[in-house]
């Protein structure tokens, strides 16, 4: 599945007024987005920005208190199946059970999702050279977060979404991982979704920018529509939208 | 799903058997030398006459050798060990997916939590009754000549027969399973589990068993028994101060003898384990309900 299948026309998410609360306190509010099919999308904010809260109301981890959010047109529905499938989901620190082996946590993701591909699976870690015998606890850093995207690509969603995926991983490992993550969008034309609050990274991976401060939306657009308009550096407009200089503007 | 919860659990699951066999061993050593003490005293033709009134020598022989069988402190501490099994193993089962932070792999993809949660707590569950069903079975079959002398109605006795063994393992598993994700974390809440567990499993046992059912009376001098063994009324007195095997004596004041039958076994079995299979299926229900209802 691909976001052909959806007319082209449909943006691949869709957030509408979404917003969530915790008891008295707003995690997030009225955030309204769009997201075009195909797009790697970065997701910058400082910490309790409402980052993580926003990617697990997209994928159905969490249920909006209000608003919605669509994919593809459809709208989601927290908690259920047909929600869950649509996308894939990379958590923060790459949670995997640490005494399963690779082979072990394929299973279970062949045992969990009817759209498994287990060759696109296997393929991917043998390429980067892990061997699927081997137990998670005994895997690098580097290498976890490799399984953890090769689990939620094999998924087949057509929406892949990357809560601060290189932010546990030392430099090289992240490189790695940035570049694998271009290179599957590029390859595929997978709609990604990618938070960080490291912003440098993310300048090289993204053609659209959101930026997110105090539970709400400061910035979003196409990267490079963006800087023409503000005429300064990705870095200097992130920063600028965060510290909210420039709502005003 | 299935796949997955073997694979999750199958160390616990190890685990219990292991326990099962060493019970087992211990079972079968002592189980065997009981059998032949039970026809060395000739105990089998003298229940069958008088219900043991009749022959105090054999009976207080086989008493002195294994009567620590029923009544020593071992087997009142030993009432914990269901509550054990459960909380251990139903503790982790949610609380460590939160502790882990692996709930967010689990929980995105295509099955949905609640589902997820159900099918794990219908294989967890399959896996105690049987754990618990085939202790059961070990220790009945070990205590087999015992009981025939002191029936299976008493404290101590009864609580590791029948069905109650399992029912209590399965309360302190929903408990635990509960605990697990209302306070996220293992071993916090198997504490948190386990301690209710206990109370209710002693109110039970000392406050509610006793009135299960109506007690009958009956009066002192309707007796037959004679000395040594005879018309007492602690577990290893045989026959009961009633005249039968495995009464259940709650009082005796002037004469009047409050007691629960020796046939009412099964009954209170029945009653018993209902309690705390409806406590257990309250508390895995409230789990299946609130995972499916709240944002972890």
């Amino acid at each position: 599945m691909t976001q052909d299948d959806a007319g082209g026309t449909e943006p691949a998410l869709r957030t509408d007024r979404l917003g969530r609360r915790y008891g008295r306190v707003w995690g997030l509010r009225d955030c309204t987005l769009d997201v075009p099919a195909g797009a790697v999308a970065g997701l910058v904010g400082p910490n309790g920005a409402g980052k993580t809260t926003l990617l697990e109301m997209i994928i159905g981890l969490l249920e909006p208190t209000e608003g919605e959010v669509s994919i593809f047109g459809e709208t989601s529905r927290a908690y259920h199946a047909a929600t869950l499938a649509r996308v894939g989901y990379v958590a923060q620190d790459h949670p995997l059970y640490r005494d399963f082996s690779v082979a072990d946590m394929f299973h279970l993701g062949r045992a969990m999702n009817p759209t498994w591909d287990q060759g696109l699976a296997q393929e991917r870690v043998d390429a980067l050279g892990i061997p699927v015998k081997r137990k998670v606890k005994q895997l690098s850093g580097g290498q976890r977060a490799q399984v953890s995207l090769t689990m939620a690509l094999a998924k087949r969603a057509p929406l892949l979404v990357l809560d601060e995926p290189v932010s546990s991983l030392d430099p090289i490992a992240r490189q790695e991982f940035t570049r694998e993550v271009t290179a599957v969008a590029a390859e595929t034309g997978l709609t990604v979704i990618i938070s960080s609050h490291v912003v440098s990274e993310l300048e090289r991976l993204c053609d659209w920018l959101i930026v997110l401060s105090g539970g709400h939306v400061q910035l979003a657009g196409p990267t490079d529509d963006l800087i023409a308009q503000h005429r300064m550096g990705f870095e200097q407009l992130v920063m600028t939208y965060l510290s909210g200089e420039a709502v005003t503007r | 799903m299935i796949w997955v919860s073997w694979r999750q659990h199958r160390s616990e699951a190890f685990g219990c058997l292991a326990v099962l066999i060493g019970l087992a061993i211990y079972a079968i050593l002592v189980g065997t030398s009981m059998r032949a003490a039970f026809g060395h005293d000739g105990l089998t033709p003298c229940l069958a006459r008088s219900q043991g009134a009749g022959c105090p020598t054999g009976v207080t022989a086989f008493m002195n050798e294994f009567g620590s069988e029923v009544n020593i402190a071992f087997w009142s501490v030993a009432l914990i060990v269901p509550g054990l099994i459960g909380v251990l193993v139903g503790a982790p089962l949610i609380a460590r997916e939160l502790e882990y932070g692996t709930w967010r792999l689990a929980w995105s993809q295509s099955v949905p939590r609640a589902r997820w949660l159900a099918v794990k707590l219908a294989m967890v569950t399959g896996g105690l009754i049987v754990l618990g069903a085939a202790m059961t079975a070990v220790i009945t079959w070990y205590r087999a000549p015992m009981d025939r002398l002191t029936g299976h109605l008493q404290h101590n006795i009864y609580d590791f027969e029948g069905l109650v063994p399992t029912a209590y393992i399965l309360c302190a598993f929903g408990f635990a399973v509960l605990a697990g994700l209302l306070i996220r974390r293992s071993i916090p809440a198997m504490i948190a589990a386990f301690i209710p567990w206990l109370a209710i499993r002693l109110v039970v046992e000392f406050v509610f068993r006793p009135h299960f059912m109506t007690p009958l009376t009956t009066s002192h001098t309707q007796l037959n028994c004679g000395p040594p063994n005879g018309c007492g009324w602690g577990i290893s007195s045989v026959p009961q101060i009633t005249g039968h095997i495995g009464d259940w004596v709650l009082s005796v004041q002037r004469g009047l003898i409050t007691y629960q039958p020796a046939d009412r076994f099964w009954s209170f079995q029945l009653i018993e384990a209902g309690i705390f299979v409806a406590l257990a299926a309250a508390s895995l229900g409230t789990a299946i309900w609130l995972l499916h209802r709240r944002a972890a």
